[in-house]
């Protein structure tokens, strides 16, 4: 069965008066809801973390959600937080690999989260979007990337660097 | 850990929660306004014609300014502490650009005379200014952020930027009802130049303060 917003919201005020059946129904409708919403948004595998990152986030501002205004909005608002964070994290982590002249490169802006995903990586450069995709995504490595993308290793990299800067920063302005 | 192992330990860990409330934010951000009216009044004294029930029609233009501004920044600020996703409320903008007339207005002024004036010169008047005003922005500011870090705002930018402006407009309008100055200038300026430094400031902090 399918919850509509309605009893999804439901749900969520008889959880924040304290009630755990509710709750329960409500975070595995959650975590299906975000299971589809992240699959081809990440790396399959990292899948799994990240609907644990949201839910858990959902559990820490549950008192943030207003009953009288659709569910699902704010679920997503949540979710795209967190997906922009979690690129953010995994562009951090790999920066350690990057050039020392990109490394050095000032810090991204905050991010926010407030445009459909689905348009998102649309408003990148093609080759930043194919970039993002391949690595991000898709879970490639920068070889496999530039020779699937005919791009160069380096130019890969700047092209993920780069679009995840614009990315915050479409966010961000959108905001 | 399993999705269904965490939904359990989530679960567990439920306790009834108050909601958050947008109006609980402006509470906070106009009582601490009131507070700093309060203090500069007793440190500093209210101007004699406001004490007299007569504010001059600049004061009342000034003040009228500032509080639209400071309301509809926090009115902002505060709705953003609950996430959603859809066109956010941009009335802020408006009463910003109403306070605008006055730097404006100024700036035509001055070029209209061809002199600067006085009043717009720097000096301890206008670092007066800017130090009270400042100083009342960051206490209405950090309270207004305090608060902001109980919600879950997904716009940290500009959470900081609505924090500044209208910690920066509250703290700007408790100075100007001490404040001796009638001049355009003066106000298009010094007053205007505060609630930009608070703005500035609010970026810059508050955006890592409120990150979750």
């Amino acid at each position: 069965m399918i919850a509509t917003d309605v009893s999804l919201a439901q749900l969520m005020a008889r959880a924040q008066a304290g009630d755990a059946t509710a709750y329960r129904t409500l975070l595995d409708e959650c975590q299906r809801w975000l299971a589809r919403y992240f699959a081809r948004r990440i790396v399959p595998a990292q899948v799994d973390d990240l609907v644990q990152d949201t839910l858990i986030s959902v559990h820490t501002k549950r008192a943030t959600f207003d009953p009288d205004r659709p569910f699902l909005p704010w679920l997503a608002a949540i979710a795209r937080y967190r997906w922009v964070d979690h690129l953010r994290k995994v562009y951090r982590a790999d920066e350690t690999i990057l050039d020392e002249q990109m490394a050095s490169e000032a810090e991204e802006p905050g991010i926010v989260a407030r445009i459909s995903l689905a348009t998102l990586l649309d408003q990148l450069p093609a080759a930043q979007q194919v970039a993002i995709r391949l690595v991000k995504i898709e879970g490639l490595s920068i070889a496999e990337a530039a020779a699937r993308s005919g791009q160069s290793e380096p130019l890969v990299k700047v092209n993920i660097h780069r679009g995840i800067k614009r990315l915050s920063a479409l966010v961000e302005s959108e905001g | 850990m399993s999705n269904s192992n965490a939904i359990e330990a989530l679960v567990a860990d439920l306790v009834p929660v108050r909601r958050l409330s947008p109006r609980d934010g402006l509470v906070v951000a106009l009582g601490l306004m009131t507070v700093a009216v309060g203090v500069i009044a007793l440190r500093y004294g209210f101007r004699a014609d406001i004490v007299a029930g007569h504010p001059a029609p600049i004061v009342l233009l000034r003040s009228g300014a500032l509080l639209l501004l400071g309301f509809a920044a926090a009115l902002a600020a505060t709705a953003s502490a609950r996430p959603a996703v859809g066109p956010s409320s941009n009335g802020w903008l408006w009463a910003l650009g109403a306070a605008l007339l006055f730097p404006a207005s100024a700036a035509v002024l001055m070029i209209y005379e061809g002199t600067m004036p006085l009043e717009a010169l720097p000096g301890p008047m206008p670092l007066y200014c800017l130090g009270l005003s400042l100083a009342a922005s960051v206490v209405i500011g950090t309270g207004l952020t305090l608060w902001l870090r109980r919600g879950a705002s997904v716009a940290l930018e500009r959470a900081g930027w609505l924090v500044g402006l209208a910690a920066g407009a509250f703290g700007t309008f408790a100075y100007s009802c001490h404040c001796s100055s009638d001049s355009l200038h003066f106000i298009g300026i010094w007053y205007s130049l505060a609630v930009a430094m608070a703005a500035g400031l609010g970026r810059l902090i508050v955006p890592h303060l409120i990150r979750w």
